[in-house]
């Protein structure tokens, strides 16, 4: 380091919203020592709005390196260049710390700002100084969820000819996308996309296919994890079972689909969906005659093959070991009871989104055909064919999205998939009305501006505000918002109101992540080790995450980082030799490994 | 037109009262949920737009916050925490100020130090007068009565009544002539016919009366009865005072079903409950509009309290025959209610009872005017 250097660290107003903030006088105190700072400001002892107090300042303390540390320190910068360049220094001089970029935001974390900022001072990368040893790698990898990330992970590290656990909590891989009528913006048939791809991981000789299987628990250390996973008791044999349905044909056991989103109903024993993969049946113990009542034993009578069907069987544990884990837990949508004033669950007629996309699938409850919700003689709400069809719809976004009350995020996939809905309500039903709330619309991928554009010249009535609520008036929904251009008050009556419901962490993503050591952020999804430069890592050493579960996004930017957990996988098989966890690194040995680089540099 | 943009606008709102105007993405969720809103007048989210941009000019012209009750649904379902119900609140208080030409409102609200300042020299003031010129030592009357009549002259009082009201009077009805500039006048989007004002009137008197609009507002049936206790108490009180002095302030205690006695129990009643039900609320925060207090809105509900306390005080000491406590009761019962009186009246919170029919009244003068105008645009031309 370069001993003519004053360094200057200004501290800037700590903006998180932590419970417990950041100990700005404790790091300060801390550096205070160092021979290396010159002086500390804090944002009391720097009027930003008079530049020319700075200037005098900085000329005063003849300060030519300036270190800007805080949680978004950018805001900041190109003022303090200028100010740099106005007091006859470089604006090259100005260092940026971030705290937040390390994740170090809270005052848990004090320990690890203070060895980013002593790196900053030093003039040493962080990166360089935070370098965990490397370990030797087991080349098997588990994959935990078998959504399209789950299945794209899986599959690149496969066809690399190297070994994969794919572990799927449900009786299917496919995931939500299996559910898709469609995607956006090209409007391809999501089965046609992904079936391909599921049967090729169901038959990969490199891909150990685990559905209906859970993790329970994770130890070990990065390169070499013993994974204990929970085989829920299926109670087929997958090995025998022929996929005749003669069983399900007659269980006489009803439940709703989850497949479906519960708008219709399947057996107790059933397939999740005609093209699941595993293409075998299983038994869904919670509405199972037999298992719930001790007797019934219909499908062991009708089963062709010879003991294929075993009502009594139990769990079981297994336990693997793994080198690499990558997690593509995904995400559940936001429950729409939890927002009363939009009438879900209250008015029939007023369905999620996904929902809305089973409806209008030609795999769906009514063979494609759009219809009122109707309740059979049990009273349990379906869609049936046999309904009467609508002919206005609502299509209301950012339903528990950039909302203080629910979630302060965008979902980001909202505006483009209600934009799809609207076009495939236009395609079925070409006279239909179809009104579309927004607040502001995101279309931001590419050629989703121009998916929009077309949507709008296809007739689709856009109103930009939110709605406020939906009541219902002579058989018939009302919904009530502000048109903001117009400026009126909108009172639109239609037959259906579709809710554009955001999407939002699993349960146990908390359970998992804790079991993986890894951390999540506010709102709940894992915490990515860089969000610029390391989106696939976490701070956990040979733990990947891709899509949803890292932060909302659409299928193609979910594949991508699918892919990118992959290689990051593949590169430590190839290596031989796996990063450590840079979470275990104590701050103190990083300031040690930092102050040794800045000796060498010294020396040069 | 030019429009003019006072960015510096957003911090002195500040002072007026908490609206987090900056949050605001709008949606128009506010405005979508408000019961009382209507094509034409679309609260809040129009006025925090205006405040956003630093549209002095044209919020001066708003009448819109005269139209909100404060129900708080705004508030409670919108996306961004804004508070646009107790913007609205924050506007109204702005408003007020600048109705007011004398720049005195402006200074009450934006100092509490200058509101109380105020409020302890008045209130000394009268002591002191009560002190200098008054006989405490004025014994019970042959009848053994009280001679408050003695002690203070119902002629005197209510000839300094009538100078305070006149005083007053005065620069409220300048007040509202001065929003009525702003609000009619200036709007030169629409022209008024003069027989409308005589149509409009009668709805603007009924709703003064009754607050039916009030009720509209969903689930606040309490909080609407409160108010009317509270505010009709008042009415009474200040009608009593101001033109039938001489028969409500009597030397003789009325049997209890006198309507002299039945009409005070039911003003203090009035005042009691009210204020203690607004006090509570505004402490402990349990309702959407109590959630944020101005030092205007504690002040003016601490003078009632204080007004109807001193009130009953004298009413005991009367009827126990103990002249002294009861000269003294009277004293501070004046004590209060002039300081009260003066700023609260034509300065600050305790106007809105003036602008609010006002407020109703020039809305629906726009109304129907724009209606007109829009049915003259329609009419065919031959």
């Amino acid at each position: 380091m370069n001993n003519e250097f004053r360094t200057g660290v200004y501290f800037c107003r700590h903006l998180n919203g932590q419970q417990e903030p950041m100990q700005v006088d404790e790091l300060a105190g801390f550096i205070r020592d160092m021979p290396e700072v010159t002086v500390i400001w804090y944002p009391s002892d720097l009027r930003l709005d008079d530049p020319a107090q700075v200037i005098s300042q900085i000329k005063e303390k003849g300060i030519n390196r300036l270190i800007i540390a805080g949680d978004r320190p950018g805001f900041v910068k190109s003022l303090f260049s200028r100010i740099m360049i106005a007091a006859g220094q470089s604006a090259a001089d100005v260092v940026v710390v971030s705290f937040r970029e390390h994740n170090a935001s809270g005052r848990a974390d004090t320990g690890l700002a203070r060895a980013v900022l002593t790196c900053a001072i030093l003039d040493v990368p962080f990166e360089l100084a935070a370098l965990p040893a490397d370990q030797p790698v087991n080349p098997n990898t588990l994959v935990i969820g078998g959504g399209i990330a789950g299945i794209q992970a899986s599959l690149e590290i496969a066809n690399a000819g190297k070994k994969v656990f794919l572990v799927e909590r449900t009786g299917t891989i496919g995931g939500h996308m299996a559910m898709f009528d469609k995607t956006f913006p090209t409007l391809d048939c999501a089965a046609c996309i992904l079936t391909p791809k599921m049967v090729e991981a169901g038959q990969h000789p490199m891909i150990d296919l685990m559905t209906f299987c859970e993790v329970s628990s994770v130890t070990g250390v990065p390169g070499n994890y013993t994974v204990r996973i929970l085989r829920k008791a299926r109670r087929v044999n997958l090995a025998t079972c022929i996929g005749c349905g003669l069983c399900a044909e007659k269980c006489p056991a009803k439940a709703p689909s989850e497949f479906d989103n519960g708008t219709t109903l399947r057996t107790a024993i059933y397939i999740p969906f005609p093209q699941a993969v595993p293409n075998k049946y299983l038994i869904d113990a919670d509405s199972c005659t037999y298992v719930l009542k001790g007797k019934c034993g219909v499908c062991v009578k009708f089963c062709p093959v010879n003991g294929c069907i075993n009502l009594d069987e139990k769990d079981q544990e297994v336990e693997i070991t793994v080198g690499n884990i990558i997690v593509a837990t995904g995400f559940k949508t936001f429950d729409p009871l939890r927002a009363e004033q939009f009438g879900y669950g209250k008015y029939p007629n007023v369905v999620t989104s996904l929902e809305f996309e089973r409806l209008v699938n030609a795999a769906g409850p009514t063979g494609g055909m759009i219809r009122f919700r109707s309740e059979d003689k049990k009273g349990n709400r379906i869609f049936s064919p046999e309904s009467d069809e609508p002919k206005s719809f609502a299509l209301i976004h950012c339903v528990g999205s950039r909302d203080e009350n629910y979630n302060k995020y965008c979902s980001r996939v909202c505006c483009m998939y209600s934009l799809k809905l609207a076009h495939l309500v236009k395609e079925k039903i070409p006279e239909a009305q179809v009104f579309e709330y927004y607040i502001d619309m995101r279309a931001f991928g590419k050629g989703y501006e121009e998916f929009s554009e077309r949507i709008k010249e296809e007739g689709v009535q856009i109103i930009r505000g939110r709605t406020a609520k939906v009541t219902e008036k002579d058989g018939h929904l009302l919904v009530r918002s502000e048109e903001i251009y117009e400026e009126r008050i909108l009172e639109q009556k239609v037959d259906m109101v579709i809710l554009a419901v955001g999407l939002e962490p699993t349960e146990d993503s908390g359970t998992l992540g804790k079991m993986l050591g890894l951390k999540t952020g506010a709102d709940g999804w894992f915490t990515e080790a860089n969000y610029l430069t390391d989106p696939v890592g976490t701070f956990t050493g040979g733990i990947a995450i891709a899509g949803v579960c890292q932060g909302p996004k659409d299928i193609p930017d979910t594949v991508a980082q699918a892919s990118a957990a992959a290689s990051r996988v593949l590169q430590s098989i190839i290596r031989e030799k796996i990063r450590g966890s840079i979470s275990n690194m104590k701050p103190e040995e990083i300031i040690k490994n930092a102050r040794e680089i800045s000796q060498l540099k010294i020396n040069i | 037109m030019s429009v003019r943009v006072d960015s510096a606008f957003k911090e002195q709102l500040k002072a007026f009262g908490k609206g987090d105007w900056n949050e605001c993405f709008h949606c128009g969720n506010c405005s979508a949920i408000c019961p009382l809103t209507e094509n034409g007048f679309l609260f809040p989210r129009k006025g925090i737009r205006a405040i956003q941009m630093g549209l002095k000019d044209k919020l001066a012209s708003y009448v819109d916050p005269w139209l909100c009750y404060y129900c708080g649904e705004c508030t409670e379902t919108c996306p961004r925490d804004a508070n646009p119900g107790e913007l609205m609140m924050t506007l109204r208080r702005y408003l007020t100020s600048v109705y007011d030409w004398t720049g005195l409102s402006g200074r009450l609200y934006r100092s509490f130090t200058a509101h109380l300042a105020v409020m302890i020299i008045l209130f000394i003031s009268v002591i002191t007068a009560f002190l200098v010129f008054a006989d405490f030592t004025i014994p019970l009357s042959d009848q053994g009565m009280v001679s408050i009549n003695s002690f203070a002259p119902h002629g005197l009082i209510s000839t300094l009544d009538h100078f305070l009201l006149g005083t007053l009077s005065f620069f409220l009805l300048t007040n509202m002539l001065n929003m009525f500039v702003q609000v009619i006048i200036k709007d030169k989007s629409v022209r008024v016919p003069f027989y409308m004002y005589f149509i409009e009137v009668w709805g603007a008197i009924f709703h003064f009366l009754t607050q039916a609009r009030f009720s509209k507002c969903e689930k606040k049936r309490l909080y609407w009865f409160s108010h009317l206790f509270l505010m009709s108490s008042y009415v009474i009180m200040f009608v009593m005072i101001i033109f039938f002095l001489a028969w409500f302030q009597t030397d003789e205690v009325h049997p209890w079903w006198h309507p002299q006695r039945l009409l005070g129990y039911y003003v203090t009643a009035g005042l009691i409950l009210g204020s203690t039900y607004f006090m509570i609320g505004r402490y402990r925060k349990n309702r959407e509009m109590f959630r944020f207090s101005h030092h205007s809105d504690w002040i003016f509900l601490i003078l009632l309290f204080l007004l109807a306390l001193t009130g009953i005080l004298i009413h005991i000491f009367r009827i126990n025959h103990l002249p002294m406590a009861a000269y003294i009761s009277y004293m501070f019962h004046l004590a209060v209610e002039v300081p009260m009186v003066v700023t609260f009246v034509a300065f600050s919170k305790w106007s809105h009872l003036a602008y609010r029919p006002l407020g109703l009244f020039f809305a629906n003068l726009k109304k129907a005017a724009r209606e007109k105008q829009y049915r003259i645009q329609l009419a065919p031309t031959t």
